[in-house]
């Protein structure tokens, strides 16, 4: 790896460890405008009213982890989670878009 | 922005699916004609980075929260059709693992911040350059002014979408435009934008130093 890239990923990593300011900046905050998990006088006839249900960590969060702490916790595990899953999928993404090139 | 499950009509959502398979079949074309080794590794990295961008979330002065996407910044640095790649990843990821945006709304997630946001970011930096010039300092700030207008003409995109609702598609999204527009506007233009603008113009003033090549293929001189 290239050494800026080396740099640019302990920056990444640093940024990590601050994430869970993220959720506790913003802790007495609603939710993004839009954002919010369900309408609450909205339809639900087609979709479910939040698809979180199936979401093994919904809010970037592992259920049950509600106070400041623990919902830290999970936030960093997320992030952590999310970082490597972004990599592996762009990576997959990229070998397949190799492999459709060669053919 | 990212809107969840029940806010959006079943029209609306599969407008937004229709109208992005051609965008998502352009991205796949310019990256099997583009994407060289060289840049895959740097698109897993921008790709983490617009993830982790995403998760901080800033108070917004109403009470609400925004944050950057990081789409401009991927466009900047790799060309807005590397940006729909890899800020659809990013948004797939957060719809199905974190219940973050809708999966019936991930086509309008999708044209919002992988598609409008990077392209009306990256034209706004080029057009900037033409007319700032090629320092550094003019670099950055165009990145920043690229940036702030992409995430906010984004905003405005999500806004329509959703504040059409009670017109089109009564029982989802209760507001209408006379209140979606301001909330969005006012969240992207004071909170997520200046944000957006500060962190895309420091790091592309760390990829010049580092990568220049990178920036040089974005050049409004090369076309």
């Amino acid at each position: 790896m290239e050494e800026w890239m080396k740099k640019a990923w302990i920056a990444i990593g640093f940024f990590v460890l601050i994430v869970p300011l993220g959720i506790l900046i913003t802790w007495n905050y609603g939710d993004a405008w839009g954002e919010w998990g369900s309408v609450s006088d909205g339809n639900t006839t087609w979709v479910p009213k939040e698809y979180s249900g199936g979401a093994p960590l919904p809010d970037y969060n592992v259920p049950g982890w509600e106070n400041k702490l623990m919902a830290s916790l999970g936030y960093w595990i997320s992030a952590i989670i999310g970082i490597v899953m972004s990599v592996i999928t762009v990576l997959g993404v990229a070998k397949a878009i190799e492999l459709w090139r060669r053919e | 922005m990212h809107i969840p499950d029940g806010y959006l009509g079943p029209l609306t959502c599969g407008v937004m699916y229709l109208v992005m398979i051609p965008i998502w079949w352009m991205a796949a074309k310019a990256a099997r004609e583009k994407l060289g080794d060289k840049s895959v590794p740097v698109l897993a990295m921008l790709t983490a980075i617009s993830f982790l961008v995403m998760m901080f979330n800033w108070p917004v002065p109403d009470g609400t929260t925004a944050h950057m996407v990081g789409g401009t910044l991927i466009a900047i640095l790799l060309g807005p059709w590397a940006a729909v790649i890899g800020v659809t990843i990013a948004l797939v990821i957060q719809a199905f693992f974190f219940g973050d945006g809708g999966i019936t709304a991930l086509g309008a997630n999708s044209f919002n911040m992988a598609f409008v946001l990077p392209f009306v970011g990256y034209y706004v930096y080029r057009g900037m350059r033409k007319i700032l010039g090629d320092k550094p300092s003019s670099e950055m700030l165009a990145a920043g002014i690229g940036a702030y207008v992409g995430i906010n003409v984004a905003a405005i995109a999500a806004a329509i979408e959703f504040g059409i609702q009670p017109y089109i598609s009564p029982g989802y999204c209760p507001y209408g435009l006379n209140l979606a527009i301001p909330a969005m506007a006012f969240a992207h233009l004071t909170t997520a934008g200046p944000v957006a603008a500060v962190v895309t113009a420091l790091v592309v003033g760390y990829i010049r130093k580092n990568r220049p090549d990178l920036l040089a293929e974005a050049a409004p001189a090369e076309g």
